[in-house]
Protein backbone atom coordinates (compact mmCIF):
# COMPACT_ATOMS: atom_id res chain seq x y z
CA UNK A 1 0.00 0.00 0.00
CA UNK A 2 2.76 2.43 0.89
CA UNK A 3 4.57 1.63 -2.34
CA UNK A 4 1.38 2.24 -4.25
CA UNK A 5 0.77 5.58 -2.55
CA UNK A 6 4.38 6.49 -3.29
CA UNK A 7 3.77 5.85 -6.98
CA UNK A 8 0.61 7.96 -6.91
CA UNK A 9 2.52 10.87 -5.39
CA UNK A 10 5.24 10.62 -8.02
CA UNK A 11 2.53 10.40 -10.64
CA UNK A 12 0.85 13.55 -9.37
CA UNK A 13 4.13 15.38 -9.47
CA UNK A 14 5.04 14.54 -13.07
CA UNK A 15 1.37 14.78 -14.05
CA UNK A 16 1.24 18.37 -12.83
CA UNK A 17 4.17 19.23 -15.10
CA UNK A 18 2.41 17.55 -18.03
CA UNK A 19 -0.61 19.68 -17.18
CA UNK A 20 1.48 22.85 -17.56
CA UNK A 21 2.53 21.67 -20.98
CA UNK A 22 -0.88 20.34 -21.99
CA UNK A 23 -2.77 23.57 -21.36
CA UNK A 24 -0.59 25.17 -24.04
CA UNK A 25 -1.83 22.66 -26.61
CA UNK A 26 -5.39 23.03 -25.38
CA UNK A 27 -5.51 26.82 -25.37
CA UNK A 28 -4.29 27.07 -28.94
CA UNK A 29 -6.55 24.26 -30.06
CA UNK A 30 -9.59 25.83 -28.41
CA UNK A 31 -9.31 28.89 -30.66
CA UNK A 32 -7.54 27.74 -33.79
CA UNK A 33 -8.69 24.10 -33.99
CA UNK A 34 -5.26 22.73 -34.75
CA UNK A 35 -2.62 21.02 -32.68
CA UNK A 36 0.40 23.25 -32.33
CA UNK A 37 3.20 20.71 -32.52
CA UNK A 38 5.78 23.48 -32.24
CA UNK A 39 4.82 23.65 -28.55
CA UNK A 40 7.19 20.78 -27.78
CA UNK A 41 10.05 22.79 -29.28
CA UNK A 42 9.07 25.76 -27.12
CA UNK A 43 9.11 23.57 -24.01
CA UNK A 44 12.56 22.26 -24.98
CA UNK A 45 13.84 25.82 -25.39
CA UNK A 46 12.51 26.59 -21.92
CA UNK A 47 14.54 23.73 -20.51
CA UNK A 48 17.70 25.08 -22.20
CA UNK A 49 17.10 28.68 -21.21
CA UNK A 50 16.61 27.61 -17.58
CA UNK A 51 19.72 25.46 -17.74
CA UNK A 52 21.94 28.29 -18.97
CA UNK A 53 20.47 30.83 -16.60
CA UNK A 54 21.26 28.52 -13.70
CA UNK A 55 24.70 27.38 -14.84
CA UNK A 56 26.29 30.15 -16.92
CA UNK A 57 24.59 33.06 -15.14
CA UNK A 58 24.09 31.41 -11.77
CA UNK A 59 20.77 33.13 -11.26
CA UNK A 60 18.53 32.22 -8.31
CA UNK A 61 16.18 29.49 -9.44
CA UNK A 62 12.90 31.42 -9.15
CA UNK A 63 14.31 34.14 -11.38
CA UNK A 64 15.50 31.49 -13.81
CA UNK A 65 11.93 30.16 -13.94
CA UNK A 66 10.50 33.57 -14.57
CA UNK A 67 12.97 34.47 -17.29
CA UNK A 68 12.66 31.08 -19.00
CA UNK A 69 8.88 31.56 -19.03
CA UNK A 70 9.17 35.05 -20.48
CA UNK A 71 11.66 33.81 -23.07
CA UNK A 72 9.44 30.98 -24.25
CA UNK A 73 6.34 33.19 -24.15
CA UNK A 74 8.07 35.52 -26.59
CA UNK A 75 9.34 32.58 -28.64
CA UNK A 76 5.81 31.17 -28.96
CA UNK A 77 4.61 34.58 -30.13
CA UNK A 78 7.35 34.81 -32.72
CA UNK A 79 6.44 31.34 -34.01
CA UNK A 80 2.81 32.42 -34.27
CA UNK A 81 3.76 35.52 -36.25
CA UNK A 82 6.13 33.72 -38.60
CA UNK A 83 4.64 30.26 -38.99
CA UNK A 84 0.88 30.69 -38.53
CA UNK A 85 -0.21 34.29 -38.91
CA UNK A 86 0.49 34.41 -42.67
CA UNK A 87 -1.49 31.17 -43.10
CA UNK A 88 -4.39 32.57 -41.08
CA UNK A 89 -4.53 35.68 -43.21
CA UNK A 90 -4.91 33.48 -46.28
CA UNK A 91 -7.45 31.13 -44.68
CA UNK A 92 -5.13 28.21 -45.41
CA UNK A 93 -6.36 24.64 -44.79
CA UNK A 94 -5.54 23.04 -41.42
CA UNK A 95 -3.01 20.71 -42.97
CA UNK A 96 -0.80 23.71 -43.75
CA UNK A 97 -0.81 24.70 -40.10
CA UNK A 98 0.24 21.23 -39.03
CA UNK A 99 3.06 21.18 -41.57
CA UNK A 100 4.16 24.64 -40.53
CA UNK A 101 4.10 23.55 -36.87
CA UNK A 102 6.25 20.52 -37.61
CA UNK A 103 8.63 22.70 -39.57
CA UNK A 104 8.99 25.08 -36.65
CA UNK A 105 9.53 22.20 -34.28
CA UNK A 106 12.23 20.57 -36.44
CA UNK A 107 13.86 23.96 -36.90
CA UNK A 108 14.09 24.55 -33.14
CA UNK A 109 15.46 21.09 -32.48
CA UNK A 110 18.11 21.43 -35.14
CA UNK A 111 19.17 24.88 -34.18
CA UNK A 112 19.87 23.54 -30.69
CA UNK A 113 21.78 20.54 -32.07
CA UNK A 114 23.81 22.83 -34.30
CA UNK A 115 24.66 25.49 -31.74
CA UNK A 116 24.62 23.81 -28.33
CA UNK A 117 25.13 20.22 -29.42
CA UNK A 118 23.21 16.98 -29.21
CA UNK A 119 24.52 15.88 -25.81
CA UNK A 120 22.60 15.55 -22.58
CA UNK A 121 23.00 18.35 -20.04
CA UNK A 122 22.31 17.92 -16.39
CA UNK A 123 20.84 20.69 -14.30
CA UNK A 124 22.91 21.67 -11.26
CA UNK A 125 21.57 20.25 -8.02
CA UNK A 126 19.48 22.92 -6.38
CA UNK A 127 17.51 20.92 -3.86
CA UNK A 128 18.89 18.41 -1.44
CA UNK A 129 18.18 14.88 -2.66
CA UNK A 130 17.09 14.05 0.88
CA UNK A 131 13.34 13.39 0.66
CA UNK A 132 10.82 14.75 3.12
CA UNK A 133 9.17 12.07 5.21
CA UNK A 134 5.42 12.24 5.66
CA UNK A 135 4.32 9.26 7.72
CA UNK A 136 5.47 6.19 5.81
CA UNK A 137 5.85 8.10 2.60
CA UNK A 138 8.82 10.03 1.42
CA UNK A 139 8.37 12.91 -0.94
CA UNK A 140 11.27 14.13 -3.02
CA UNK A 141 11.96 17.83 -2.60
CA UNK A 142 12.07 18.34 -6.35
CA UNK A 143 8.78 16.47 -6.77
CA UNK A 144 7.22 18.74 -4.21
CA UNK A 145 8.58 21.86 -5.94
CA UNK A 146 7.28 20.58 -9.27
CA UNK A 147 3.84 20.16 -7.81
CA UNK A 148 3.82 23.54 -6.09
CA UNK A 149 5.10 25.57 -9.05
CA UNK A 150 2.76 23.79 -11.47
CA UNK A 151 -0.24 24.26 -9.23
CA UNK A 152 0.46 27.96 -8.72
CA UNK A 153 0.99 28.52 -12.44
CA UNK A 154 -2.17 26.62 -13.37
CA UNK A 155 -4.20 28.45 -10.75
CA UNK A 156 -2.96 31.76 -12.15
CA UNK A 157 -3.90 30.67 -15.66
CA UNK A 158 -7.37 29.55 -14.61
CA UNK A 159 -7.85 32.84 -12.78
CA UNK A 160 -6.98 34.77 -15.94
CA UNK A 161 -9.25 32.67 -18.14
CA UNK A 162 -12.23 32.54 -15.79
CA UNK A 163 -12.16 35.86 -13.98
CA UNK A 164 -10.69 38.55 -16.18
CA UNK A 165 -12.08 40.44 -19.13
CA UNK A 166 -9.38 39.21 -21.48
CA UNK A 167 -10.10 35.66 -20.23
CA UNK A 168 -13.78 36.08 -21.10
CA UNK A 169 -12.73 37.27 -24.54
CA UNK A 170 -10.50 34.19 -24.91
CA UNK A 171 -13.45 31.93 -24.05
CA UNK A 172 -15.72 33.86 -26.39
CA UNK A 173 -13.19 33.63 -29.22
CA UNK A 174 -12.82 29.89 -28.56
CA UNK A 175 -16.55 29.57 -29.09
CA UNK A 176 -16.69 31.69 -32.25
CA UNK A 177 -13.93 33.81 -33.73
CA UNK A 178 -16.42 35.62 -35.95
CA UNK A 179 -18.91 36.47 -33.22
CA UNK A 180 -16.07 37.64 -31.05
CA UNK A 181 -14.76 39.91 -33.79
CA UNK A 182 -18.28 41.31 -34.20
CA UNK A 183 -18.21 42.27 -30.51
CA UNK A 184 -15.14 44.40 -31.10
CA UNK A 185 -12.55 41.89 -29.95
CA UNK A 186 -9.23 42.17 -31.72
CA UNK A 187 -9.08 38.43 -32.35
CA UNK A 188 -5.57 38.62 -33.73
CA UNK A 189 -4.44 39.99 -30.40
CA UNK A 190 -6.35 37.26 -28.52
CA UNK A 191 -4.55 34.62 -30.55
CA UNK A 192 -1.22 36.21 -29.68
CA UNK A 193 -2.14 36.30 -25.99
CA UNK A 194 -3.07 32.64 -26.11
CA UNK A 195 0.25 31.71 -27.70
CA UNK A 196 2.09 33.87 -25.18
CA UNK A 197 0.34 32.25 -22.21
CA UNK A 198 0.92 28.74 -23.58
CA UNK A 199 4.58 29.53 -24.20
CA UNK A 200 5.01 31.01 -20.73
CA UNK A 201 3.65 27.94 -18.96
CA UNK A 202 5.45 25.65 -21.41
CA UNK A 203 8.79 27.27 -20.56
CA UNK A 204 8.23 26.86 -16.83
CA UNK A 205 7.29 23.23 -17.46
CA UNK A 206 10.44 22.79 -19.55
CA UNK A 207 12.63 23.94 -16.67
CA UNK A 208 10.88 21.55 -14.26
CA UNK A 209 11.18 18.72 -16.75
CA UNK A 210 14.87 19.45 -17.28
CA UNK A 211 15.48 19.47 -13.54
CA UNK A 212 13.68 16.17 -13.08
CA UNK A 213 15.40 14.39 -15.97
CA UNK A 214 18.00 16.01 -18.21
CA UNK A 215 18.09 18.47 -21.08
CA UNK A 216 18.56 17.33 -24.66
CA UNK A 217 17.27 18.46 -28.05
CA UNK A 218 14.60 15.74 -28.35
CA UNK A 219 12.75 16.81 -25.21
CA UNK A 220 10.25 18.41 -27.53
CA UNK A 221 9.26 15.02 -28.85
CA UNK A 222 9.02 13.38 -25.45
CA UNK A 223 6.87 16.19 -24.09
CA UNK A 224 4.45 15.35 -26.83
CA UNK A 225 3.10 13.00 -24.19
CA UNK A 226 1.46 16.05 -22.68
CA UNK A 227 -0.34 16.39 -25.99
CA UNK A 228 -1.66 12.88 -25.38
CA UNK A 229 -2.86 14.08 -22.02
CA UNK A 230 -4.62 17.02 -23.65
CA UNK A 231 -6.32 14.69 -26.13
CA UNK A 232 -7.17 12.30 -23.31
CA UNK A 233 -8.84 15.08 -21.32
CA UNK A 234 -10.42 16.55 -24.44
CA UNK A 235 -8.53 18.98 -26.63
CA UNK A 236 -9.67 22.53 -26.13
CA UNK A 237 -10.79 22.01 -22.54
CA UNK A 238 -8.53 23.36 -19.78
CA UNK A 239 -9.95 21.21 -16.96
CA UNK A 240 -9.73 18.30 -19.39
CA UNK A 241 -6.06 18.99 -20.05
CA UNK A 242 -5.29 19.10 -16.33
CA UNK A 243 -7.22 15.95 -15.47
CA UNK A 244 -5.83 14.10 -18.50
CA UNK A 245 -2.30 15.07 -17.49
CA UNK A 246 -2.64 13.95 -13.89
CA UNK A 247 -4.08 10.63 -15.05
CA UNK A 248 -1.27 10.22 -17.58
CA UNK A 249 1.33 10.96 -14.87
CA UNK A 250 -0.18 8.35 -12.59
CA UNK A 251 -0.52 5.74 -15.36
CA UNK A 252 3.12 6.31 -16.25
CA UNK A 253 4.50 5.94 -12.77
CA UNK A 254 2.35 2.88 -12.12
CA UNK A 255 3.66 1.35 -15.35
CA UNK A 256 7.24 2.09 -14.34
CA UNK A 257 6.67 0.85 -10.85
CA UNK A 258 4.76 -2.35 -11.53
CA UNK A 259 5.66 -3.34 -15.09
CA UNK A 260 8.81 -1.73 -16.39
CA UNK A 261 9.86 1.80 -17.15
CA UNK A 262 10.65 0.62 -20.67
CA UNK A 263 6.93 0.23 -21.30
CA UNK A 264 6.14 3.70 -20.00
CA UNK A 265 6.07 5.59 -23.30
CA UNK A 266 4.73 2.61 -25.19
CA UNK A 267 1.70 2.55 -22.94
CA UNK A 268 1.27 6.32 -23.14
CA UNK A 269 1.16 6.31 -26.94
CA UNK A 270 -1.02 3.19 -27.03
CA UNK A 271 -3.41 5.08 -24.79
CA UNK A 272 -3.55 7.93 -27.31
CA UNK A 273 -4.52 5.61 -30.14
CA UNK A 274 -7.06 3.88 -27.93
CA UNK A 275 -8.72 7.18 -26.97
CA UNK A 276 -8.82 8.39 -30.53
CA UNK A 277 -10.66 5.21 -31.44
CA UNK A 278 -13.17 4.94 -28.61
CA UNK A 279 -13.78 8.53 -27.59
CA UNK A 280 -12.18 11.02 -29.95
CA UNK A 281 -13.47 14.05 -28.07
CA UNK A 282 -11.74 12.92 -24.87
CA UNK A 283 -13.12 13.17 -21.35
CA UNK A 284 -14.41 16.74 -21.59
CA UNK A 285 -13.55 17.88 -25.10
CA UNK A 286 -15.44 20.31 -27.25
CA UNK A 287 -17.20 18.50 -30.05
CA UNK A 288 -15.59 18.94 -33.40
CA UNK A 289 -15.15 16.97 -36.56
CA UNK A 290 -11.65 18.16 -37.18
CA UNK A 291 -9.06 16.76 -34.82
CA UNK A 292 -5.99 17.56 -36.85
CA UNK B 1 -25.19 58.44 -42.02
CA UNK B 2 -24.14 55.32 -43.91
CA UNK B 3 -23.40 55.55 -47.58
CA UNK B 4 -22.38 52.53 -49.63
CA UNK B 5 -21.31 52.90 -53.22
CA UNK B 6 -20.67 50.23 -55.80
CA UNK B 7 -19.90 47.45 -53.31
CA UNK B 8 -18.48 44.38 -55.03
CA UNK B 9 -17.83 41.15 -53.14
CA UNK B 10 -16.49 37.88 -54.48
CA UNK B 11 -16.17 34.46 -52.85
CA UNK B 12 -13.46 33.02 -55.04
CA UNK B 13 -15.20 32.90 -58.41
CA UNK B 14 -18.68 33.64 -57.06
CA UNK B 15 -19.70 37.25 -57.60
CA UNK B 16 -21.93 37.69 -54.54
CA UNK B 17 -22.47 41.47 -54.53
CA UNK B 18 -22.54 43.21 -57.89
CA UNK B 19 -22.29 46.88 -57.17
CA UNK B 20 -24.60 47.62 -54.25
CA UNK B 21 -25.53 51.24 -53.48
CA UNK B 22 -27.32 52.07 -50.26
CA UNK B 23 -27.99 55.15 -48.22
CA UNK B 24 -29.10 55.11 -44.59
CA UNK B 25 -30.18 58.29 -42.83
CA UNK B 26 -29.76 58.90 -39.12
CA UNK B 27 -32.69 57.61 -37.05
CA UNK B 28 -34.24 55.51 -39.80
CA UNK B 29 -35.19 51.87 -40.00
CA UNK B 30 -33.91 50.68 -43.36
CA UNK B 31 -34.86 47.18 -44.52
CA UNK B 32 -33.23 45.05 -47.17
CA UNK B 33 -35.37 42.19 -48.35
CA UNK B 34 -34.27 39.37 -50.57
CA UNK B 35 -34.57 35.65 -51.12
CA UNK B 36 -32.14 32.96 -49.93
CA UNK B 37 -28.71 33.57 -51.35
CA UNK B 38 -29.48 37.10 -52.56
CA UNK B 39 -26.41 38.37 -50.68
CA UNK B 40 -28.01 39.93 -47.60
CA UNK B 41 -25.64 38.42 -45.04
CA UNK B 42 -22.73 39.03 -47.36
CA UNK B 43 -23.65 42.70 -47.43
CA UNK B 44 -23.81 43.00 -43.64
CA UNK B 45 -20.57 41.07 -43.23
CA UNK B 46 -18.86 43.37 -45.68
CA UNK B 47 -20.05 46.34 -43.61
CA UNK B 48 -18.74 44.67 -40.42
CA UNK B 49 -15.35 43.93 -41.96
CA UNK B 50 -15.78 40.15 -41.79
CA UNK B 51 -15.51 39.96 -45.56
CA UNK B 52 -13.29 42.28 -47.54
CA UNK B 53 -14.99 43.77 -50.59
CA UNK B 54 -13.09 43.82 -53.83
CA UNK B 55 -14.37 47.24 -54.73
CA UNK B 56 -16.61 49.94 -53.38
CA UNK B 57 -16.77 52.84 -50.97
CA UNK B 58 -18.33 52.76 -47.53
CA UNK B 59 -18.59 55.97 -45.59
CA UNK B 60 -20.06 56.28 -42.13
CA UNK B 61 -20.80 59.56 -40.39
CA UNK B 62 -18.99 61.34 -43.19
CA UNK B 63 -15.78 59.35 -42.83
CA UNK B 64 -14.50 56.36 -44.70
CA UNK B 65 -15.22 53.20 -42.65
CA UNK B 66 -12.22 51.20 -41.40
CA UNK B 67 -11.91 47.61 -42.67
CA UNK B 68 -11.13 45.75 -39.45
CA UNK B 69 -14.07 44.38 -37.43
CA UNK B 70 -13.09 45.78 -34.03
CA UNK B 71 -12.41 49.21 -35.49
CA UNK B 72 -15.83 49.16 -37.12
CA UNK B 73 -17.45 48.38 -33.77
CA UNK B 74 -15.46 51.22 -32.25
CA UNK B 75 -16.71 53.50 -35.01
CA UNK B 76 -20.29 52.78 -33.88
CA UNK B 77 -21.63 49.89 -35.95
CA UNK B 78 -22.61 46.59 -34.39
CA UNK B 79 -24.05 43.49 -35.98
CA UNK B 80 -26.50 40.92 -34.65
CA UNK B 81 -25.52 38.01 -36.88
CA UNK B 82 -27.73 35.51 -38.62
CA UNK B 83 -28.18 32.43 -36.43
CA UNK B 84 -27.54 34.57 -33.32
CA UNK B 85 -24.07 33.22 -32.55
CA UNK B 86 -24.47 33.83 -28.84
CA UNK B 87 -21.51 32.51 -26.84
CA UNK B 88 -23.10 29.27 -25.65
CA UNK B 89 -20.26 28.64 -23.18
CA UNK B 90 -20.67 32.02 -21.48
CA UNK B 91 -23.38 33.20 -19.12
CA UNK B 92 -26.04 35.66 -20.24
CA UNK B 93 -24.26 38.40 -18.30
CA UNK B 94 -20.88 37.62 -19.84
CA UNK B 95 -22.45 37.60 -23.30
CA UNK B 96 -23.83 41.07 -22.68
CA UNK B 97 -20.49 42.24 -21.28
CA UNK B 98 -18.76 40.95 -24.41
CA UNK B 99 -21.03 43.30 -26.31
CA UNK B 100 -19.52 46.13 -24.30
CA UNK B 101 -15.98 44.81 -24.79
CA UNK B 102 -14.49 48.02 -26.18
CA UNK B 103 -16.11 50.34 -23.67
CA UNK B 104 -14.41 51.78 -20.63
CA UNK B 105 -17.27 53.91 -19.24
CA UNK B 106 -18.53 51.80 -16.34
CA UNK B 107 -21.55 54.04 -15.74
CA UNK B 108 -22.62 54.00 -19.36
CA UNK B 109 -22.30 50.22 -19.44
CA UNK B 110 -24.47 49.85 -16.34
CA UNK B 111 -27.04 52.20 -17.84
CA UNK B 112 -27.19 50.30 -21.12
CA UNK B 113 -27.40 47.01 -19.26
CA UNK B 114 -30.45 48.44 -17.53
CA UNK B 115 -31.96 49.40 -20.89
CA UNK B 116 -31.37 45.91 -22.27
CA UNK B 117 -33.07 44.39 -19.23
CA UNK B 118 -35.99 46.76 -19.78
CA UNK B 119 -36.33 45.61 -23.39
CA UNK B 120 -35.83 41.96 -22.42
CA UNK B 121 -36.95 41.40 -18.83
CA UNK B 122 -36.35 37.70 -19.28
CA UNK B 123 -32.60 38.30 -19.66
CA UNK B 124 -32.52 39.88 -16.20
CA UNK B 125 -33.90 36.67 -14.72
CA UNK B 126 -31.29 34.58 -16.49
CA UNK B 127 -28.08 36.53 -15.98
CA UNK B 128 -26.12 33.59 -14.61
CA UNK B 129 -27.47 30.97 -16.99
CA UNK B 130 -25.16 29.69 -19.76
CA UNK B 131 -26.45 31.14 -23.03
CA UNK B 132 -26.39 27.70 -24.65
CA UNK B 133 -29.30 26.64 -22.45
CA UNK B 134 -31.60 29.45 -23.59
CA UNK B 135 -34.42 28.76 -26.06
CA UNK B 136 -34.07 29.96 -29.64
CA UNK B 137 -36.20 33.04 -29.01
CA UNK B 138 -34.31 33.91 -25.86
CA UNK B 139 -31.03 33.54 -27.71
CA UNK B 140 -32.27 35.99 -30.34
CA UNK B 141 -33.15 38.46 -27.59
CA UNK B 142 -29.75 37.98 -26.03
CA UNK B 143 -28.06 38.48 -29.39
CA UNK B 144 -29.94 41.75 -29.90
CA UNK B 145 -29.19 42.87 -26.36
CA UNK B 146 -25.54 42.03 -26.84
CA UNK B 147 -25.52 44.04 -30.06
CA UNK B 148 -26.90 47.05 -28.18
CA UNK B 149 -24.28 46.86 -25.43
CA UNK B 150 -21.62 48.51 -27.56
CA UNK B 151 -23.97 51.51 -27.65
CA UNK B 152 -23.86 51.60 -31.44
CA UNK B 153 -25.20 54.42 -33.58
CA UNK B 154 -26.09 51.91 -36.28
CA UNK B 155 -27.20 48.36 -35.55
CA UNK B 156 -27.24 45.71 -38.29
CA UNK B 157 -29.84 42.98 -37.77
CA UNK B 158 -29.51 39.83 -39.88
CA UNK B 159 -32.83 38.00 -40.07
CA UNK B 160 -33.81 38.43 -36.43
CA UNK B 161 -37.13 36.65 -37.01
CA UNK B 162 -35.52 33.51 -38.45
CA UNK B 163 -36.92 30.33 -36.93
CA UNK B 164 -39.19 32.04 -34.41
CA UNK B 165 -42.88 31.36 -33.78
CA UNK B 166 -45.27 34.03 -35.20
CA UNK B 167 -46.04 35.52 -31.79
CA UNK B 168 -42.35 35.90 -31.04
CA UNK B 169 -41.75 37.39 -34.47
CA UNK B 170 -44.26 40.05 -33.60
CA UNK B 171 -42.49 40.75 -30.30
CA UNK B 172 -39.14 41.04 -32.04
CA UNK B 173 -40.47 43.59 -34.51
CA UNK B 174 -42.05 45.58 -31.66
CA UNK B 175 -38.64 45.59 -30.02
CA UNK B 176 -36.99 46.84 -33.19
CA UNK B 177 -39.34 49.82 -33.07
CA UNK B 178 -38.40 50.34 -29.41
CA UNK B 179 -34.74 50.31 -30.38
CA UNK B 180 -35.42 53.05 -32.88
CA UNK B 181 -36.88 55.10 -30.03
CA UNK B 182 -33.55 54.70 -28.22
CA UNK B 183 -32.17 56.95 -30.94
CA UNK B 184 -30.51 54.18 -32.91
CA UNK B 185 -30.39 53.74 -36.64
CA UNK B 186 -31.32 50.27 -37.81
CA UNK B 187 -30.36 48.36 -40.91
CA UNK B 188 -32.54 45.27 -41.05
CA UNK B 189 -32.12 42.35 -43.40
CA UNK B 190 -35.07 39.98 -43.73
CA UNK B 191 -36.78 37.30 -45.71
CA UNK B 192 -39.95 38.12 -43.81
CA UNK B 193 -40.73 40.84 -46.31
CA UNK B 194 -44.12 41.98 -45.05
CA UNK B 195 -42.94 42.64 -41.51
CA UNK B 196 -39.68 44.17 -42.65
CA UNK B 197 -41.41 46.53 -45.09
CA UNK B 198 -44.11 47.56 -42.67
CA UNK B 199 -41.69 48.94 -40.09
CA UNK B 200 -39.23 50.39 -42.63
CA UNK B 201 -38.79 54.07 -43.34
CA UNK B 202 -36.95 53.03 -46.45
CA UNK B 203 -36.39 49.67 -48.08
CA UNK B 204 -34.31 48.01 -50.73
CA UNK B 205 -34.88 44.81 -52.66
CA UNK B 206 -31.76 42.73 -53.21
CA UNK B 207 -31.75 40.10 -55.95
CA UNK B 208 -28.69 38.08 -56.89
CA UNK B 209 -26.28 40.64 -55.54
CA UNK B 210 -27.99 43.68 -57.03
CA UNK B 211 -30.40 46.25 -55.66
CA UNK B 212 -33.37 46.02 -58.00
CA UNK B 213 -35.82 48.29 -56.26
CA UNK B 214 -35.99 50.94 -53.58
CA UNK B 215 -38.64 53.09 -51.96
CA UNK B 216 -40.37 53.73 -48.67
CA UNK B 217 -41.70 50.68 -46.85
CA UNK B 218 -45.31 51.48 -47.70
CA UNK B 219 -44.51 52.11 -51.36
CA UNK B 220 -42.90 48.73 -51.72
CA UNK B 221 -45.69 46.93 -49.89
CA UNK B 222 -48.10 48.31 -52.49
CA UNK B 223 -45.84 47.54 -55.45
CA UNK B 224 -47.48 44.76 -57.50
CA UNK B 225 -44.21 43.11 -58.54
CA UNK B 226 -43.06 43.00 -54.91
CA UNK B 227 -46.42 41.65 -53.82
CA UNK B 228 -46.12 38.87 -56.32
CA UNK B 229 -42.52 37.96 -55.63
CA UNK B 230 -42.23 38.51 -51.89
CA UNK B 231 -45.63 39.04 -50.32
CA UNK B 232 -47.87 36.63 -52.21
CA UNK B 233 -48.37 34.15 -49.45
CA UNK B 234 -46.98 36.03 -46.51
CA UNK B 235 -49.48 38.86 -46.80
CA UNK B 236 -52.43 36.58 -46.30
CA UNK B 237 -50.87 34.55 -43.55
CA UNK B 238 -49.78 37.63 -41.63
CA UNK B 239 -53.15 39.28 -41.96
CA UNK B 240 -54.69 36.28 -40.28
CA UNK B 241 -52.05 36.40 -37.57
CA UNK B 242 -52.20 40.07 -36.79
N1 LIG C 1 -18.23 31.67 -47.40
C1 LIG C 1 -18.76 31.58 -48.63
N2 LIG C 1 -18.09 30.96 -49.62
C2 LIG C 1 -18.61 30.87 -50.86
N3 LIG C 1 -19.82 31.34 -51.21
C3 LIG C 1 -20.54 31.97 -50.27
C4 LIG C 1 -20.05 32.11 -48.92
N4 LIG C 1 -20.98 32.76 -48.21
C5 LIG C 1 -22.00 33.02 -49.06
N5 LIG C 1 -21.73 32.54 -50.29
C6 LIG C 1 -22.59 32.65 -51.48
O1 LIG C 1 -22.88 34.02 -51.70
C7 LIG C 1 -24.25 34.20 -52.03
C8 LIG C 1 -24.91 35.12 -51.04
O2 LIG C 1 -24.98 34.50 -49.77
P1 LIG C 1 -25.56 35.20 -48.47
O3 LIG C 1 -25.28 34.33 -47.31
O4 LIG C 1 -25.08 36.58 -48.41
O5 LIG C 1 -27.13 35.18 -48.80
P2 LIG C 1 -28.34 35.65 -47.91
O6 LIG C 1 -29.08 36.62 -48.73
O7 LIG C 1 -27.89 36.07 -46.57
O8 LIG C 1 -29.20 34.32 -47.84
P3 LIG C 1 -30.06 33.73 -46.60
O9 LIG C 1 -31.37 34.44 -46.63
O10 LIG C 1 -30.21 32.29 -46.97
O11 LIG C 1 -29.31 33.95 -45.34
C9 LIG C 1 -24.85 32.80 -52.07
O12 LIG C 1 -24.85 32.37 -53.40
C10 LIG C 1 -23.92 31.97 -51.27
O13 LIG C 1 -23.90 30.64 -51.72
MG1 LIG D 1 -28.19 35.40 -44.71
Amino acid sequence: MTAFMQQIINGLSIGSVYALMAVGYSLVYSIMNFSNFAHGGVIMMGAYIGFFLLTAFKLPFLIAFGLAGVGTGVLALVIERIAYSPLRKRNAPFLYFIISAMGASIFLENIVVATIGPTFKTYPRIFSPEPIAVGNLSIGRLDLIMCVISTISLAALIYVIEKTKVGTAIRATAYSVRASALMGVNTDQIIMIVFGLGGLLGGIAGVLFGMKYTVYPQIGFITMKSFIAAVFGGLGSLPGAVIGSILLGIIETLTSGYISSQYRDLIAFALLIFILIVRPIGLMGKTTEDKA
Amino acid sequence: MLKVENLQVYYGGIHALRGVNINVEQGQIVSIIGANGAGKSTFLNALSGIIRPKEGKISFKGKSLPQIPYKIVAAGISQVPEGRLVFANLTVKDNLMMGAYLRKDKHGIEKDLGKVFELFPRMAERVDQPAGTLSGGEQQMLAIGRGLMSNPDLILLDEPSLGLAPLLVKTIFEIIKDIKKLNKTILLVEQNAYKALSIADKAYVLEQGRIVKTGTGSELIKDPSIQEAYLGKTLKSYRSND
